[in-house]
């Protein structure tokens, strides 16, 4: 009972893209969406988000803790993404990137201490003034996920998070990012492509479309 | 009722419509009235065509429109050729990469400042003719020649040339990122074709709608500039636009009633040359289908290649040339005529200038600033506009797109003569008795600056990184702490440069100072073009630099701070 997914269907100029979704993630799980490419897996992922394509129409109902989704924008769902690039801001240094997802109200010794504990548990300790471009993609995907798990996000949807890293780092950053998702104890919908991505003993859905 | 965010974005780009189509409208209403005999201030409330009589009959008005006709028009045709055939041969060699690097500090030097120094050059006794005489000429006096000034308009035709040369090359670089040259020209290398032809043939028509607007901008600019005209113009009788602003500034009111005639007949010349242009586009177009399939790979280009860039060229070298010999005229002291360099130096004229000039410099500041920060605003809350009805996914209204409208609109104080729409308005404002404010002379800057501004700012705008705002919106859910923190300051550099732009336009702008301004306010470009004549050289060059100098801080502005803000962001280099 937490993320919810109930007869979810999309349909596009009035075809569905996939057979309906029906899941239930709990907290600290993570269910693994696969399927090729083009079978609808992101578009799935941006209806739970809310960024779903206005040519798109969505049918059936997403909950979270039991609070319909549908109604609400983006900004409002408190839903994490961790999209395949690592979008880090460019602009502001890596100690600035994770306390803009701090909540407010945080003072600012609390807020350094958080950064400071948050870098630590990465192994990135000392990073606060680092440049972002000046990080290998590895660390710069670990503080993308350090950043989305700071807005204490309810839920968490990865969209091919790996997608970008070869496959010795991948092999890497997976374990950190489950262990990471399991001890904020939330409900977490990963998408990919690749077998390898799926979290042992998580929950997998393979995406495929109705014939006829 | 919660109103969405597009929903109240939505006040920018209809602010901006409403701005432009009421000017526009006033503008032409305000001159139609007094053309017709009503101006209320001076007691004329019949209507007439009395007016129309006395603007025909007056002495030399046939060689005013004739002037007019031909240095416009042989300047418009003349850019527009040379751009088009500079495209053809020289794309991407060496000379188009360098012109790439110094076209934002080229297009920054206003009118008055690169014609004074044009002027420098090409007058009889100016820095081209020194540079053969006495060797060549064995000239040891300036000779009697008629090189500025000329009674035809010459002179002030070639100026305009090499002024909206780079202008046009500016907006040709911005359109040809839209199409994909490199295949292109490789498809018809490999079908037989040299490249001049695949340009012609090919890419110059598909490149052509691209410049359609800029283009007939420039034919509305070239027939009814007024600040280079006074200063390389004919001078009696004056082109048609300069005409209009002496029968304005009158003393007596009564000419103020010639004057709207003038511009209204002006607007006309214009719109007809437009509309011609764009007959014979089409009719060239037709023409052409048949030489374009007529499978001829041969050039006739090639033997002219050499001139076409040497045409190229020297638009460059004069408008850089211009500016060293006005620098050298500050520092002179003594300069004597068949000498190169002056034989006394001295600073004197500087501290003279700058002392003298202050007050105008102020008020450019502050007028040029403020016109480019609301312009900023305006274009900022459209383009936010556009994202924000582009994507609005929960809430399914039809999400209006006043943007491609706004296009249209943001082109019209640049397709109607500059001196027609402004004359309307201050005759109104007259009739209203609202003239002499500040605030509306900086709102008529606004008008000719905001164009600019959204032209430049709109095509890095809409390509921002949608996924970076999307990802700061789930980490932070306030749209204003995801504006101001991430997508404004990862768009710095771009908005400090349509910042630049926005000024140097308004530092530029002379018809709105004189006329909106009702005389009560001058800036450093009112005080260039009324020194220009008659005054001492030396004085004039000082005042041109400042003019010009005015600008490129801001552009320089606009480079330094985003490096030294993001001094350690390597991200942020583009």
């Amino acid at each position: 009972m937490s993320l919810e997914l109930e007869k979810v269907s999309i349909l596009k100029l009035g075809s569905t893209i996939f057979d309906p979704v029906n899941l239930v993630i709990k907290p600290g799980e993570i269910t693994t969406v696969m399927g090729p490419s083009g079978c609808g897996k992101s578009t799935l992922l941006s209806a739970v988000s809310g960024s779903l394509d206005r040519a798109f129409t969505l049918n059936g109902s997403i909950r979270l803790y039991g609070r319909e989704l549908l109604n609400q924008p983006m900004e409002e769902r408190n839903i994490g993404i961790l999209f395949q690039d690592d979008l880090l801001f460019p602009h502001m240094d890596i100690g600035s990137n994770l306390a803009f997802a701090i909540k407010e109200k945080t003072s600012r010794a609390q807020r350094n201490r958080i950064i400071n504990k948050a870098l630590k548990t990465a192994g990135l300790k000392g990073f606060e003034k680092r440049d972002p471009s000046s990080l290998s993609g590895g660390q710069k995907a670990r503080i993308s996920l350090l950043r989305s798990l700071l807005a204490e996000p309810a839920a968490l949807l990865l969209d091919e998070p790996f997608s970008t890293l070869d496959q010795i780092l991948k092999a890497k950053i997976r374990p950190f990012v489950f262990s990471q998702i399991r001890r904020m104890n939330i409900p977490a919908l990963l998408v990919t492509h690749d077998p390898l991505d799926c979290p042992e003993g998580g929950m997998i859905l393979n995406l495929k479309k109705e014939e006829g | 009722m919660r109103l969405s965010r597009q929903e109240i974005s939505r006040i920018f780009p209809v602010f901006v419509i409403s701005l432009f189509c009421i000017t526009v409208i006033a503008g032409l209403l305000g001159t139609l009235l007094p053309s017709m005999n009503y101006l209320p201030v001076i007691g004329n409330t019949r209507f007439s065509l009395s007016v129309w009589f006395d603007f025909f009959s007056y002495p030399g008005i046939q060689t005013s429109i004739l002037v007019t006709l031909f240095s416009g028009l042989t300047a418009s045709f003349g850019v527009v050729i040379l751009a088009l055939l500079f495209i053809t041969v020289s794309y991407g060699n060496a000379l188009w990469k360098f012109f790439e690097k110094i076209l934002s500090s080229v297009l920054s030097i206003p009118h008055a400042a690169f014609a004074i120094g044009f002027g420098f050059l090409i007058a009889p006794s100016g820095w081209l003719i020194r540079m053969v005489s006495p060797g060549l000429t064995g000239f040891t006096y300036p000779p009697d020649w008629i090189l500025l000034n000329d009674p035809a308009g010459i002179s002030l035709a070639i100026a305009l040339v090499i002024k909206e040369f780079p202008f046009l090359i500016m907006v040709t670089m911005g359109a040809l990122g839209q199409l994909d040259i490199e295949k292109t020209l490789l498809t018809g290398r490999a079908l037989g074709y040299k490249k001049e032809q695949i340009w012609l043939k090919i890419l110059i028509p598909r490149l052509y709608p691209h410049l359609r607007l800029s283009i007939f901008a420039i034919i509305a600019y070239s027939l009814s500039v007024v600040d280079m005209a006074i200063i390389l113009g004919p001078s009696s009788p004056p082109p048609l636009a300069v005409l209009i602003l002496k029968w304005f500034n009158d003393p007596d009111m009564s000419f103020k009633l010639i004057a709207a005639a003038g511009s209204l007949f002006l607007f006309f010349i214009v719109l007809l040359s437009i509309l011609s242009v764009y007959f014979i586009e089409r009719s060239v177009g037709g023409f052409s289908r048949r030489w374009i399939l007529n499978g001829s790979r041969h050039s006739f280009l090639g033997s002219f290649k050499r001139v076409i860039f040497f045409m190229g060229s020297c638009t460059i070298v004069f408008t850089l040339v211009s500016s060293v010999i006005l620098v050298i005229w500050s520092l002179t002291w003594q300069w004597r005529f068949p000498d190169f360099l002056p034989d006394a130096w001295t600073l004197k004229f500087w501290t003279k200038g700058l002392v003298s000039s202050l007050d105008p410099v102020i008020t450019t500041l502050f007028t040029g600033m403020a016109a480019a920060f609301i312009g900023l605003i305006l274009t900022i809350g459209c383009l936010e506009h556009d994202v924000n009805s582009q994507k609005n996914q929960i809430r399914k209204n039809k999400a209006s797109n006043y943007n491609k409208t706004l296009y249209y609109f943001l082109y019209l104080p640049l397709l109607v003569p500059q001196i027609t729409f402004m004359t309307g308005i201050q005759l109104l404002l007259v009739i209203m008795k609202m003239d002499g404010y500040w605030i509306t002379l900086m709102g008529s800057h606004l008008l000719f600056v905001l164009p600019y501004m959204f032209i430049v700012l709109s095509t890095t705008y809409q390509a921002f990184d949608r996924r970076l705002t999307d990802q700061a919106m789930l980490l932070k859910g306030s749209y204003t702490m995801v504006l101001f923190r991430i997508k404004l300051p990862m768009l710095l550099r771009p908005i400090l440069f349509s910042f630049a732009i926005g000024f140097s336009v308004s530092v530029a702008q002379y018809i709105p100072t004189i006329l909106v301004g009702a005389g009560k306010f001058s800036t450093i470009t009112t005080e260039v073009v009324s020194i220009a004549s008659g005054s001492d050289r030396r004085i004039i060059a000082v005042y041109a630099l400042i003019q010009q100098f005015l600008p490129m801080m801001m552009y320089a502005l606009a480079i330094i701070i985003p490096k030294s803000l993001y001094y350690n962001r390597k991200g942020m280099e583009v």
